[in-house]
Formats: C-alpha cells, structure tokens, sequence
C-alpha cells in the first residue's frame, strides 16, 4: 500500500493504493468513477483513455500509484457544471454514439486534439484517434463529430480576439 | 430521432454491467477451462484452489442443483464438463472469491487430468468421419443435370472463407443477486431474455418465475450473446449455491480465447452459364466448421443454405449443406447469421465464370439480378424487389462504366500501384429462420401524471432499437418523446422473448408496442368521446399531447386527459402481442416463405493495391440501401456505415490465428479490428428513396445485418487486381490479408 495525492477533474484526494492496481482499476472501484471503461485492459482499445496531466493515456497500463501530485481528468470531468461541452453536443449532433462503450475514450483523445490542435485537418483526427477503436460506428459520425466541434470552437476564438 | 441513450453516453453515465453499484456481500466469479481440445476428464482436484486466499467455493458439475446443460439448440453443450471435452476453453469450474484477482489465482491451482483424444479441426475431415451437428440439408430445385448441359460456361473450384471475432466493446457478464423465497435477479450482458432465463431455471432447478433476468444495455453484441449462455448461467449458479451476489466479468482474451465466432466454412461449387451470360445452374457444397458444440450453428447454417442465391435469379439449383462438428469453442451468430457466407459463394462462383467467359463481372451481375415475379430457390415469389432500383441507384449516382474507365485509365498509368472495382448487390431475407421466434409482445404502461413507460422484448446494444420503439410510442400516441421512456428488458414484464437477433428486434417489438399504443388510444378515445359527446373516433387525435376534435384543437391536454382517465377508472395499462404473420417453412421439402421481406442494397467499392508490397487502401465506397421508410435514418445510416467497415474488416484484416493443438492465438494485441485510418477516404451511403414496405413497423425495414454484405466489396475489388496480375491460381480465401495479397502475387 502507499499513499497518493493527487487529483480527479478537480477535486483533490488522498488515498492509499495497492502499488499495482491499475489506474482504471483504481478510478472504477476506489473513485466510483465507472464511466472510464475496460475494454481490452491491454492497452489496445483506447477504451479507458483519461488525461493524465492533460496528456492522453490508457488507464489500463498506467499504475495508480503514478499519478501521486498529478491532475486526472476522466470523462466525468468533461461537462461543465452539468453543460456538455462542443465536442459532446458534436457527438450527439451527428449520432457518433452507438452501444456507448468506447464513448467516454473517443472524447477523452478527441478533446485533447482540440485543445492541442482546434483546427485538426481530416488526417489530424484520424492520427489522434487512431489508437481509440469503435467496433460499432464505423468511424464516420465520429470523424464528421470532430469536425464540427472544431468549427463550433472557432467562432467564439475570433470573437474574444 | 437520435438514440435516447446518447446524452448519457458522452458523459460517461450509462451504467454497464461492471458499472452498478456493488451490493453488500458481492463476491467475484472466474472459469477455470480446458487447456485440451478434445479429451475425457479422469479427475479434476479442486482441494487446492479450495484453500485459496479469499476462494468461497469451488464449483464443479457435481454441485449444479438442476439440469447440467445449456444446449441452445441441441442437448449437447453442458455447463460444467464433467467427461468429454470438445474444445480448448471449455468450462469445467467455476471459482468464486472476494476479488476477481483471488478467483483467477485460484484457478491456477486446479489440477485436472485429461486423457486425450485426437481432435478434428478440418470442417471437411469431421464430415468425412461423421461429425456433424444436426442433420446435412439438401435443396435441390429444377434439373441440375439438364442445365448444366445446357450450360455454355461452366466454373467450379473449392473456396474458404474465415471466421471472425465479435469484439464487442463489453466482453461476456453478468451480475446475479439472489433474492427472497429461493429467487433470483440476474443483470446480464446477453441479447436473449427468454433462452437465458430458461437456462437458468433449469440449471439452478427453480421454475422461471423465480428468475428475473434484467437487461439495460449491452457494449455490442452482434449475435455474440445470443446463444452461448456460459457466462450468465454460471454467475446465477454461484449466487444461488453461495446465497450471495455474484459477478462474473471475463478479460478480453479469455473472450477471445474462449468464446464463439462467426463460422468460418469451405466450399465446392460449380456453376453453369448461357450464352449470354444467364445464370442456368448452380450447384454448391456449404461445410460449416461449427466447433464442438451445436450452440446455434445448424441455424446459421440454414440461413447461409437460403442465401446462397444471392442477389440473382438462379434457375437450377442443388445445394448441400453441412455442420461440421471440429474442437474449437462452438461458433456461434454474428452480424448477418450465415448469409455473408451464403453470399460469398455465389459471388465467388459467378466471378469465377466471369472469367471463363471473358465477361465483365460487373455486367454479368446485373443481367442475373432479381426482379419482381422471379422465384428463390425455397419455391418463395417475390414481391416489391428492389435489386434493380438499388443498382440503377447507384449507377445514376456514381456512373459505374465511368468508374470501371477512371480505374483502367488509372492502371494504364500507374505500375506500382493498381485499382480494383467491385459491385456488390444485397438481398436478405427478413424473419428468423425458425417460424417460432418471430414473435414479441410489449407492455406500455400510463402513469397518473401523464408519463408512459414502454417495455418489450428488445435488447439494446447500439443499434438503437428502443429509439424506435420510443418514437413509435409517442407517434402512436400523438404525444412528446420526451413522455416516454423505454423501460429495461425484464423477463417479470416480457416473458419468453426471443433474441433481439436476426435484424428483427425493431420490426417485431415495434411492431407490438404499436398495437399496445393503439388500443390504448382507442380506450382514451372512447373517453374523450363520452366527454364530448362526439362519437366519431375517427375524428378524434391526440397530437403533441392536445386533443383535437375533428381537426379543431381542444383545450384539454393529454395529462388531462389522463387523470380523467384515471378517474374514471379507464386502464391504463396494455400488453399485446405481434406474430409475423404468413411465414411458413417445411424442412422436409426445403419449401416455403420463411422471410416476411427482403432487404436490398447495392454498394460500389474501389480499392488501390500497393502490388510491389501487398498492402492497400479502400479507396471509396458507395452505398444505397433499401431501409423502407426509415423510422430513423441518422440510426439506419450510422448501423450501414457500422456494418460496412465491421464487414470490411472480416473480408480484409481480420484472421483468426490457432496453434496446431486448437489454442487460440490470437489476442487484443494481435487481432486487429479496423481502426480509425481505414474508413475510407469517399464513404458514401444514401438510403434507397420512397421504399415502402407493408411487411414490417410503420413501413420500415430492418437494418442491423443486410448492410454487412456491403462488405464483401473489398474482398472483390482487391480480387479484381490479383486477377488482372495472374489467373494461375485458384482464387484465394477469404479475408484477403496484405499478407495473404503478397503472397497471391509472389509465391
Ligand atoms: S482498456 Fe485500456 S486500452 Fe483497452
Ligand atoms: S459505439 Fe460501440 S464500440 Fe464504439
């Protein structure tokens, strides 16, 4: 066991971990934060994609213990006091959603893309998603989601320039 | 209308089956399988699993109160082995423990003793010797012989095409908590409410009633948790012997390892053409490797049996089809249930004799498409077919003889780099095979406050279905969606569901939420006519939650309208059923109407072959589908494009890899699914305009599976360019892999 500091959309905890429980594990079962999902546990899927220090990575390969004096930020963090942001209205707009699964993952890279990049070309997106698979859409609505959350994003740029 | 679930979905909010909230006691469940392929257990010893850390109890055939069996179809597949073993990753124990980490430890620890047997893998060498699943089906119509004189071009060779892993995102669960007087609930990942309850009440020897099996959602199921019942009989088992909660929760390589695929088969076929090009004959040879058990395996192959027509009028045929019992997890339904294999081999034959006959294919497919009149095999006339409207659909969108020229012109100035074309048309039977399940019953219920809860049979899994049946409730209704929610599918509120399988789940529950809806309204309407004293039915509405009287609006809303309803003690609840009616099937004959309708598409796929390396590019697909009237086409649109790129993937990318002794290799690290980079750059897919179909829900049709064939395209297309670079070979098997295209060229 060892004792972690850390944060989760926020909110600062303290906690004792098991060294090798996995990051998933430990926002499924010790946060209650089940919307982060398991979907090969082997690094694969991008099913269990958070932000660790606003940078992308799998849930499933990265210890709880690594995340001592870091910020996490999960699906759940995503919403603003309960108000969905651009790129998730963009993924309902455009039915980019099918059995939901690999959902909570897809937004977690998509809205990392942005907020490196919020004018992603075509083949932009396709390279950040990459690692995040969807065995239900097809991918189109996704990528059509994507674009138009960035083109939403833009106008409200300009406005504050 | 887009899927109710998703403002949930995106932010993390839906509750899976791992997601709800542990109750008190909750323990964790793990399999401990064969490591054999086929064998006969001398012993299995527990004694040190038993003393575990953590382990509650160790279970074994011996402990299962009731029947050892979950067989779908045939008595064959017990829960727990207890002698035979048919395939590597057959369940013997089961462990339960507090965590699921103890449970898999423990599971190490068991020690059995297998005498070996010789496994089967070769579909046609279990034939040979006998192994076969149910019977061997032959449907033969006109004279074969006679036509295959008549015949001028004549092609015939041997084909195989590939298994496939499901890859729903939730792999096999569920969650079972027992409760008073020797009952229990189980929240399941599965897609067949009433098999499954069945299952468990005969395993755990209690009557139905006393099992309540509870379905919210599923992470994907695509036919893979329709039949195979293992993993959700097995957590009911340990909370009833326990008296706890038990979850069983498997890993994504267990379920890889361990669970059924899409079937993979291999095939004769002969085929028999005139001058012209019309097809006179067709004979084929289906053997379906099925694996060790049954499970649902005859059934698909019934369904590829009837398609093996495809999309063409075939005059003369003799087709013969087997299941072929090998030592692999026994496959099992995915997406499309047998047809895309069915299809495939007509396509195969009739590009073969393509060949032959120095035709292009793509014209050839054309002249032999159904038409209305035309009959299939089984002795079924058609009606409102739209082979032809699809085709010509596309044609008028895309120009396919300026495509099939843009892709010559493009190969005449390109070495490296060759393009490929192919066009595939759809036609797939609508109904379950078997008579029997096409059947469903719904419960809408109206509370005082005007809000209606809506139930059926349906089983969510991304497809959207109760969005449909949501926007046929408020439709039929005449009140906001927002009124309405569809409720979880429970075996208490539905019973004897049938699998939300065969594409059917929309067409059938919608169907019987509609009647449910109408006689509700019907009761509403008696009322408000009472009240009004206007005894014209006919002329009375409820639109967007306002009745009218004969076109003019009244002040009387439906919450209104309900409490006096209620008051007057009007009921407010109706359950009602939906049979689909006029199909018949007779086995003997292999005669009859076994689909209500069809469903019909036709698709242009363009591929580029990097010829110097063997990898390629889908370049671009066209779609037009025949939906009916869409009861929503944002869903019927994302379920082509889904069904599309999951196709894609079967006939390119994914192979399934298995060591000599039957243990599969393949893992989430080596088993590729497509990802993001393979949707091609043009993906386009326009529903079939004012296609009306009286068959099925407020003229719709069904969606789920008929656009997968749409997928065999890129198989075809890619074949089109190893066709053009040698024709010295057989053609290859299906899925055409970079590797499998480089060797093609080279070996
Ligand atoms: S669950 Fe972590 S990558 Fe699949
Ligand atoms: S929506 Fe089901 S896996 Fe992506």
């Amino acid at each position: 066991m060892k004792t972690i500091t850390f944060t989760v959309n926020g909110q600062k905890y303290t906690r004792e971990v098991e060294e090798h429980k996995t990051l998933l594990r430990f926002l499924r079962e010790d946060i209650s934060l089940t919307g982060t999902k398991e979907g090969c546990g082997a690094g694969e899927c991008g099913a269990c994609t958070v932000l660790l220090n606003s940078k992308p990575v799998n849930a499933c390969l990265v210890l709880a213990v690594e995340i001592d004096g870091k910020e996490v930020i999960t699906i759940e963090g995503i919403a603003q006091d309960g108000k969905l942001s651009p790129l998730q209205e963009a993924f309902e707009r455009h039915h980019a959603i099918q059995c939901g699964f690999c959902t909570p993952g897809m937004i977690i890279s998509a809205h990392s893309l942005l907020q490196r990049n919020p004018n992603p070309k075509r083949e932009d997106i396709q390279e950040a998603i990459e690692g995040n698979f969807c065995r239900c859409t097809g991918y189109l609505q996704i990528i059509e989601a994507i674009e138009d959350a960035a083109e939403q994003l833009k106008p409200k740029k300009s406005k504050k320039r | 209308m887009k899927n109710v679930d998703m403002k949930m979905h995106v932010k993390g909010q839906s509750v899976f089956i791992d997601d709800i909230k542990a109750p008190i006691g909750l323990l964790n469940a793990a399999l401990f399988t064969s490591p054999v392929a086929k064998g006969r257990i001398k012993n299995i010893d527990i004694s040190a699993a038993q003393k575990s850390e953590g382990v509650a109890m160790v279970i074994t055939h011996k402990d299962i109160p009731g029947k050892n069996q979950i067989g779908h179809m045939i008595a064959d597949q017990p829960l727990l082995a207890f002698d035979e073993i048919e395939y590597i990753g057959q369940p013997i124990a089961i462990v339960v423990a507090d965590t699921r980490k103890n449970a898999k430890k423990a599971c190490q620890l068991i020690k059995v003793d297998i005498e070996k047997l010789e496994p089967v893998f070769e579909p046609r060498e279990a034939y040979q010797k006998g192994l076969i699943h149910a019977q061997k089906r032959v449907l033969v119509n006109g004279n074969i012989e006679e036509a295959f004189k008549k015949s001028k071009y004549i092609a015939s060779g041997r084909i195989d095409s590939g298994g496939q892993e499901h890859f729903y995102f939730e792999t096999q669960r569920a969650l079972a908590i027992p409760k008073e007087a020797d009952t229990i609930k189980v929240c399941a990942s599965c897609q067949s409410p009433g098999a499954f309850q069945h299952h468990i009440a005969e395993v755990l020897d209690i009557p139905m009633h006393k099992v309540e099996l509870e379905i919210r959602r599923l992470g994907g199921g695509f036919g893979g948790k329709e039949s195979t019942a293992v993993w959700v009989v097995a957590a009911a088992l340990a909370a009833k012997l326990l008296n706890r909660p038990v979850k069983l929760v498997i890993s994504r390589n267990e379920d890889i390892a361990t669970t059924g695929k899409r079937h993979p088969y291999s095939y004769d076929y002969k085929i028999g053409l005139d001058e012209n090009g019309k097809i006179l004959a067709f004979e084929v040879f289906l053997y379906q490797q099925a694996g060790g058990c049954a499970d649902i395996s005859p059934a698909v192959l019934g369904r590829s049996f009837l398609h093996t027509s495809g999309s063409y009028c075939i005059p003369n045929v003799k087709i013969t089809a087997v299941s072929c019992k090998t030592n692999i997890p026994p496959n099992n339904a995915f997406r499309g249930f047998g047809v895309p294999q069915g299809t495939f081999i007509i396509e195969s034959a009739l590009f073969h004799a393509s060949e032959i006959m120095g035709k292009n294919i793509i014209e050839l497919k054309k002249i032999n498409l159904l038409k209305d009149g035309d009959f299939l095999p089984y002795g079924m006339q058609l009606k409102k077919t739209n082979a032809v409207r699809c085709w010509e659909t596309l044609d008028e969108k895309v120009n396919i003889k300026k495509r099939i020229e843009a892709v010559e012109e493009f190969n005449k100035n390109n070495q490296t780099k060759k393009r490929g074309i192919s066009v595939i048309p759809v036609c797939f039977g609508i109904s379950f095979a078997q008579s029997t399940l096409n059947q469903a019953s719904a419960l809408v219920n109206i509370y005082i406050d005007g809000s209606v809860s809506v139930s059926t049979g349906a089983v969510e899994m991304g497809q959207g279905v109760n969005t449909k049946i949501l926007s046929v409730a408020a439709n039929t209704l005449g009140i906001q969606k927002e009124k309405v929610r569809v409720d979880t599918t429970n075996t208490s509120r539905i019973p004897n569901a049938s699998p939300t399988s065969a594409s059917t789940g929309a067409d059938l529950n919608g169907m019987a939420t509609k009647f449910a809806c109408e006689e509700l309204l019907t009761r509403l309407k008696k009322l408000i006519a009472k009240k009004t004293n206007f005894f014209d039915l006919d002329k009375i509405r409820i639109k967007d939650g306002i009745v009218y009287l004969c076109g003019a609006k009244l002040d009387y809303t439906w919450e209104e309208l309900i409490l006096d309803a209620y008051n007057e003690r009007t009921d407010l609840s109706c359950h009602s059923f939906y049979a689909t009616p006029a199909i018949y099937y007779d086995r003997v004959k292999e005669r009859g109407r076994p689909f209500a309708y069809y469903s019909y598409g036709t698709s242009l796929t363009e591929v580029e072959v990097d010829i110097l390396r063997g990898v390629y590019e889908i370049v671009s697909i066209d779609v037009v589908h025949d939906v009916g009237k869409s009861l929503s086409p944002e869903i019927d649109k994302g379920q082509i494009e889904g069904a599309v790129i999951q196709s894609i993937g079967w006939t390119t990318i994914e192979q399934l890899r298995y060591a000599p002794d039957g243990k599969m290799l393949s893992s989430a690290n080596s088993y590729k699914i497509p990802d993001i980079k393979f949707v091609p750059k043009n993906f386009n897919v326009m529903l079939l305009e004012n296609s009306e179909n009286p068959y099925a829900v407020c003229n719709s049709k069904a969606i789920g599976e008929p656009p997968f064939i749409h997928g065999l395209g890129a198989y075809f297309a890619i074949l089109d360019v190893l066709r053009k670079i040698r024709k010295d070979k057989p053609l290859p098997s299906l899925p055409l892999t970079p590797e499998k295209v480089f060797m093609y060229i080279y070996e």
